[in-house]
């Protein structure tokens, strides 16, 4: 049987749908990865060691969305420190994301790791 | 009833069921009905047989051909593999060079494929840029072994209508036989089998707003276009494809080809306009690509948005039902490879979707379809790397 399921959660569907945190912030630290056909520009703006602000751009499916969506909403006002430990794996369970699709957020992690490099 | 909550625009996927045949169908079915083995000679199985008998006359009369020439089957998928295995192996005697397009439905290629296997050569014809074959590109791939060659009529992504007459002709002067896929044709497009030289033709009959899991098979029954059967048992159907008849589903299919004997012309004329005012509607849209000609069937248009992610799109266009031009469920999202063959690089084909209008699509569906589709590209590039602000 091949019959189609819903392939994205309710919170998968919430993020893509509204993503606040879409767009660029001018000025602010950025990091842009590109592979496993993602496209994923990150900005990031400090207040001290702490996350002050963080936008993404992105071109991806939609779990790649809501991931980078996800990332930034959970990471905004926290340290710096913690955004830098940032593991794919947290939002590939929680959303969740097919296995198939996992390298797609490990772009994301990429791009957190880039940030600052 | 279309539920209010989707728009309902994958008509080339699958039509929901004529009101007349969800009416009549109880009727078929019920003890007073049609339930009984058309084969049985007593009375329930002859009030069966003679249901099955003008659903016969109804599909042929729209094909233009005898109803002892064609063959039921569970649907064109079925008829395609009858066509195909059945004929290649059933003359594999005499040649095993067979010649179809990489742009034919799966049904068709997989089949193929499957006759690779068995050691059969085939030649895969590239399209034209427009995506029709060529007739001098397959007149040089005749050859003097040559047994089949298979051609859809009307393309189930772009809509690109292929010239049967010609080709058919073509074969027939060569020798070879012609199978066509009419799974997207049948209903919509004048078919003319007492004229076209074509030795199979494939229907199904919910394209055309009858159930699933009916179909037919047309067999000419010249010499020489015999297919070898694909089951065994029973012997319905001189053998070919034998099996108790479902009769309350074939007489549906009658049903719905009367239907669309009567509705053809206006049918085209809709959609004709609702393909205009799609057009009219999308067009100005940065890096748009048109994969469907002007000259194609009006019910299909295929577009394509550069810098779109094509999964990101379809889940935008909801509550919109239609079709990506790639298989979006996989570690690698799979371009559509009707789409690379016509030249469209994979960001593009993977961007495609596929707008289908039936007879009861509406302008203010087509309307919202178009607004949605705008809003959602320019959704999707606002938040893309690269965007202005």
């Amino acid at each position: 049987m091949n019959a189609v399921i819903d392939p994205y959660s309710a919170e998968v569907r919430r993020l893509f749908a509204a993503p606040a945190h879409a767009g660029r912030l001018p000025g602010a630290e950025t990091a842009r990865v590109t592979a496993q056909g993602v496209d994923i520009e990150l900005f990031l703006a400090r207040d001290g060691d702490r996350v002050a602000a963080l936008r993404f751009r992105a071109r991806g499916c939609p779990h790649v969305l809501a991931a980078a969506e996800s990332l930034c909403a959970a990471y905004e006002g926290r340290p710096v420190t913690e955004l830098r430990a940032f593991r794919a794996a947290e939002l590939v369970e929680r959303l969740p994301v097919p296995i198939e699709k996992t390298g797609r957020i490990l772009v994301l992690e990429d791009a957190v790791r880039s940030l600052g490099a | 009833m279309i539920p209010a909550d989707t728009v309902y625009l994958d008509y080339a996927a699958t039509t929901p069921v004529d009101p007349r045949i969800v009416d009549a169908l109880p009727g078929w079915l019920a003890a007073d009905g049609a339930f009984a083995n058309p084969s049985s000679t007593h009375a329930a199985g002859r009030r069966a047989a003679a249901l099955v008998s003008s659903a016969a006359e109804q599909v042929a009369s729209l094909l233009g051909c005898a109803p002892g020439q064609l063959v039921w089957t569970s649907g064109a998928t079925e008829s395609d593999n009858l066509a195909i295995l059945g004929a290649a192996r059933y003359r594999a005697g005499r040649g095993r060079h067979l010649v179809t397009l990489p742009t034919e439905h799966k049904a068709v290629t997989d089949a193929f494929r499957q006759l690779e296997r068995e050691g059969f050569d085939v030649t895969w014809l590239a399209p034209s840029p427009d995506g029709r074959l060529s007739l001098e590109s397959l007149r040089q791939a005749l050859r003097d072994d040559t047994q089949l060659v298979s051609v859809m009529h009307v393309n189930n992504e772009t809509g690109v209508i292929q010239d049967i007459p010609a080709i058919a002709d073509l074969c027939r002067e060569r020798g070879v036989l012609l199978h066509v896929d009419a799974a997207q044709s049948f209903g919509k497009l004048p078919i003319d089998l007492a004229v076209w030289p074509v030795d199979f033709l494939s229907i199904t009959a919910h394209k055309v707003y009858g159930p699933k899991g009916i179909g037919a098979l047309y067999v000419s029954g010249r010499p020489g276009s015999h297919v070898a059967p694909l089951f065994h048992g029973g012997g319905q159907q001189g053998g070919l494809r034998p099996g108790t008849l479902p009769a309350h589903l074939i007489a549906a299919f009658g049903l719905a080809a009367g239907i669309a004997a009567e509705s053809m012309r206006q049918d085209r004329a809709h959609l004709a306009r609702l393909r205009s005012r799609f057009q009219d509607a999308i067009r100005g849209i940065p890096g748009l690509r048109h994969n469907s000609p002007d000259d194609g069937f009006p019910g299909i248009i295929n577009v394509s948005a550069g810098d779109v992610d094509g999964e990101s799109l379809m889940l935008a266009l909801e509550p919109l039902c239609v079709a990506s031009g790639s298989a979006c469920n996989s570690a690698r999202t799979e371009p559509s490879g009707v789409l690379r063959a016509l030249g469209l690089d994979d960001a593009e084909a993977q961007g495609a979707i596929r707008f289908s209008f039936g007879r009861p699509t509406t302008t203010s569906e087509v309307d919202f379809a178009a607004a949605h589709y705008r809003a959602a590209v320019e959704r999707l590039r606002d938040i893309a790397p690269g965007a202005a602000a």
